[in-house]
């Protein structure tokens, strides 16, 4: 395979594991815009492990990303008794303090950025970032799924119905905290550098906007966004800022036309019915989406 | 407290903004039974609802169900104690499928990692799917299993509403106005429906309903409401003739037959005729 | 000394009470948090550079930097607002997002990222008072700072338009019934926003010399922080907001280092918004529009 394809794929491997960092807490009604920092301690803290305990990055990742699940811990408490604006205020307040105290930290590197020495290859970003899909797919499928669509759709009549509102929202938010993790931890080791500058309310914000983009609504949409966000650039030749300008734009658009995303249940539900044709009399879901 | 009231409230009071929107109030509803909940629009009876299912906490007074005091538990925690209801505007999660929320109505008897972890969307055949599938079909909902519930007919989402409560196997069910919006048809269904849920004796129903004859029908007991005070209480019969709910209806020497239920009467009639 | 750095925070905290007002105008009045500020913000800056560096003179350029935020302010509301009143509450917020990174990659793919510097406004003196240095741009700064929070006030209790954004703020359902031209009112609370913004991007890089495409970023974060600390919808709130922050990084960089700052204002901000959203001022609900 050749190096140029190669490229892609990792990056869109990691961003892809990125989207769900940011979609479990999207699922539940809940936007991380300190999606970065949470990234952050994942790729500093699996970096720091694997160059100073000479610990495989297979396994200094996913502890980098428990790193950055006990951080999500200690501040979901607080937080997550916020709302709305003021949940996504204090979440971005959480990745500037995750970041500023990473820039403080010397042997972290500082200012200057911190040289990853293991390097892991294609297949161990793949193999994680298909762990990570396999796993929120399935996660998505089980009671745990409907519980927290249902808190996303209604969280008054959810709590009615016994659902633990703010238990399955801290667990959103955590695992989504981790999985985060997971994505910087992969950057960290494949690119050999890392500065806590890149980890900025940038990429929480493009994050959160690409997985808005492949909508919400199905474990699939975050999917759809980060292939989207990463294939655009192949498609215009020109600069990487180029490929934000159009991206952006292309949110503005979708906000103000489709703002449910791309992949809505409504599509999802089509699909199934092009091979199971619907019982007449019986509407089937609008194309139009909720 | 007798020991067969399931359901006991003891001079509540609520007061909202400076209004006492329930004043007073205290009721028992007898295990079994099938009690009517009525009055006129703004007598309070979805706040007592709410009240019941811990969505407001009273000011004062308490509520019992069975022997337990569940005032001050939260609203979450109150399905678990046998309390489940339905909703003034069908409150159906819209982005679930039909299945998919009648599960979500199983989900207080599901609780701890364990529960949240059961695959029912993964693998079809477990017993959760299967169970949900049963009451669907039962129901005579079968078909729209798969189905997004926001583009439903009305008539529809209702009574997937009420599969959804009774997959959480209460003992005791909050019907908010489950006729609302149905035809004579439908409305006699209904009731006949939930007429054979009480027969075994292990529900009561508590429902609030402005169609009269669907309440004459279906319920042995009805209290009645105005302006967050109970005023009388009793069979629907006892409670039509007494003068203080006729006055409260429609002014003096009327009985209170609602403009919903006249016009049933005329559907039946001209089916009839 | 202590008097030189209150001068400092007081230039630097103008700049972050600015933005804040802009933030807050918009949140009052539309609920709405308007994340392309930050945006018009380095928009006012970076373009008072590059007219400066095609030659143009000064009021000109300031000029040109004002309407190209304006501009950009009026296009957001366009795209953000007028399309989707409708439409579930976070899409406005979203699309503001999406502005911001829009304005920053737009001005790296035409002037580089690199950082610019902007020349000397006014070369020849400081003032010097009682051992105190106060720069002529500083002083300018403040002056134009308070020119326009008393515009601002004076619109808002004396005019129609004024009455109108208050009685918006209040209860929208209300004013439609009034016959309050919404469009017309909205889109000027998106103008006061850019040139509110814009005029603290203008100070900016007056008083530090230095612009670049990510400049928004870090003074916007600030101006968010200081509308929270004032209170949300509060307006003089936003100033006191602006003022303590911007006297309290420049202590805590002489006293501690610039490392820290950061960590203090963005601690400060989740504390407040964990403990007292409200803000610091008693009495203000958090999306209430007050002066």
């Amino acid at each position: 395979m050749s190096g140029y394809f190669e490229g892609v794929l990792v990056l869109l491997a990691i961003n892809v594991v990125f989207a769900y960092g940011a979609y479990l807490p999207l699922a539940a009604g809940q936007l991380n815009l300190g999606i970065a920092g949470f990234a952050a301690v994942g790729a500093y803290g699996s970096a720091y492990l694997s160059d100073t305990f000479a610990i495989h990055p297979i396994l200094a990742i996913p502890i980098g990303a428990m790193f950055a699940g006990l951080i999500a811990l200690l501040v979901a408490v607080p937080v997550l008794r916020t709302r709305g604006i003021y949940l996504a205020l204090a979440t971005f307040a959480v990745g500037q303090i995750v970041r500023a105290a990473i820039l403080n930290l010397e042997f972290l590197g500082g200012a200057a950025g911190y040289p990853v020495s293991a390097f892991v290859g294609l297949p161990v970003v793949l193999g994680f970032a298909l762990a990570v899909i396999v796993v929120v797919m399935v996660l998505f499928a089980t009671r745990f799924g409907i519980a927290l669509r249902a808190v996303q759709d209604d969280e008054r009549v959810a709590d009615l119905m016994g659902v633990e509102v703010r238990g399955f929202q801290m667990a959103a938010f955590i695992l989504g905290a981790a999985v985060a993790g997971i994505g910087g931890g992969l950057y960290a080791h494949h690119f050999s550098y890392i500065e806590a500058q890149y980890f900025n309310i940038g990429l929480s914000i493009s994050i959160v906007l690409y997985v808005l983009l492949g909508g919400t609504q199905t474990a699939w949409g975050p999917l759809i966004g980060a292939t989207v966000f990463t294939l655009l650039p192949e498609l215009l030749r020109g600069s990487a800022s180029l490929r934000y300008v159009v991206f952006a734009a292309g949110v503005i658009v979708l906000m103000a036309l489709r703002p449910q995303g791309l992949l809505t249940r409504a599509t999802i539900q089509r699909l199934f019915d092009w091979r199971n044709p619907p019982i007449p009399g019986v509407p089937m879901a609008s194309g139009r989406g909720q | 407290m007798t020991d067969t009231s399931i359901l006991r409230l003891d001079c509540i009071h609520k007061n909202f903004g400076g209004v006492n929107v329930i004043d007073d109030l205290s009721f028992e509803v007898q295990r079994g039974s099938r009690t009517a909940l009525i009055g006129p629009n703004g007598a309070g009876k979805t706040t007592v609802f709410n009240l019941i299912s811990g969505v407001f906490f009273p000011d004062s007074g308490s509520i019992f169900v069975g022997e337990n005091d569940i005032t001050g538990i939260k609203s979450g925690t109150r399905i678990r104690h046998g309390i489940a209801r339905t909703f003034q505007n069908v409150r159906l999660m819209p982005h679930l499928s039909t299945l998919e929320n009648v599960i979500l109505g199983q989900h207080s008897r599901n609780r701890g990692w364990l529960g949240a972890l059961q695959p029912v969307n993964l693998l079809p055949g477990n017993r959760w799917c299967e169970e949900a599938r049963a009451g669907l079909a039962d129901a005579g909902l079968g078909d729209y299993e798969r189905a997004s519930v926001g583009s439903l007919p009305y008539g529809v989402q209702r009574r997937i509403e009420l599969v959804r409560a009774l997959m959480a196997q209460p003992k005791l069910l909050l019907l908010d106005e489950p006729a609302a919006g149905l035809n004579a048809a439908e409305t006699d269904e209904l009731q006949i429906h939930l007429f054979k849920l009480c027969q075994s004796g292990d529900l009561t129903l508590l429902v609030v309903e402005h169609d009269m004859h669907f309440v004459g029908a279906l319920c042995e007991a009805a209290v009645v409401l105005s302006f967050g005070r109970k005023i009388a209480e009793g069979t629907p019969d006892a409670v039509r003739d007494n003068p203080d709910v006729q006055e409260v209806y429609l002014g003096k020497s009327a009985s209170p037959v609602s403009a919903a239920s006249e016009k049933k009467e005329g559907d039946r009639a001209s089916q009839r005729a | 000394m202590i008097g030189q750095q209150i001068v400092n925070g007081v230039t630097l905290g103008s700049v972050y009470a600015m933005v804040a007002v802009a933030l807050t105008l918009s949140i009052g009045v539309l609920n709405f948090l308007n994340f392309s500020i930050p945006g018009l913000f380095m928009i006012g800056g970076m373009t008072l550079w590059a007219l400066l560096d095609a030659g143009i003179p000064w009021p000109f350029a300031v000029v040109g930097a004002l309407v190209m935020a304006v501009a950009a302010s009026l296009m957001v509301e366009r795209f953000t607002w007028r399309w989707l009143r409708g439409a579930p509450h976070f899409v406005p917020l979203v699309s503001s997002m999406a502005f911001l990174l829009l304005f920053e990659h737009i001005a790296i793919a035409y002037w580089g990222s690199d950082m610019r510097v902007v020349p000397e406004a006014f070369s020849g003196g400081d003032w010097r008072i009682a051992g105190l240095v106060i720069g002529i741009p500083q002083l300018m700064g403040l002056l134009c700072s308070i020119a326009l929070v008393a515009g601002l006030s004076w619109l808002l209790a004396s005019t129609r338009t004024g009455r109108a954004l208050r009685t918006i703020a209040e209860d929208p359902d209300t004013a439609l019934l009034l016959g309050v031209d919404i469009n017309r009112v909205v889109s000027v609370v998106f103008i006061v926003a850019g040139l509110f913004t814009a005029l603290a991007g203008i100070l900016f890089a007056i008083n530090y010399r230095q612009v670049h495409p990510f400049m928004g970023e870090a003074v916007g974060l600030k101006g968010i922080s200081a509308m929270i600390i004032g209170g949300m919808g509060n307006i003089w709130g936003s100033i006191v907001g602006g003022l303590i922050i911007g006297t309290t990084e420049v202590f805590a960089i002489s006293y501690f280092g610039a490392d820290f700052v950061d960590l203090a204002v963005f601690g400060l901000l989740l504390a407040i918004l964990i403990l007292r959203p409200t803000g610091l001022f008693r009495g203000m609900q958090p999306v209430r529009f007050g002066i």
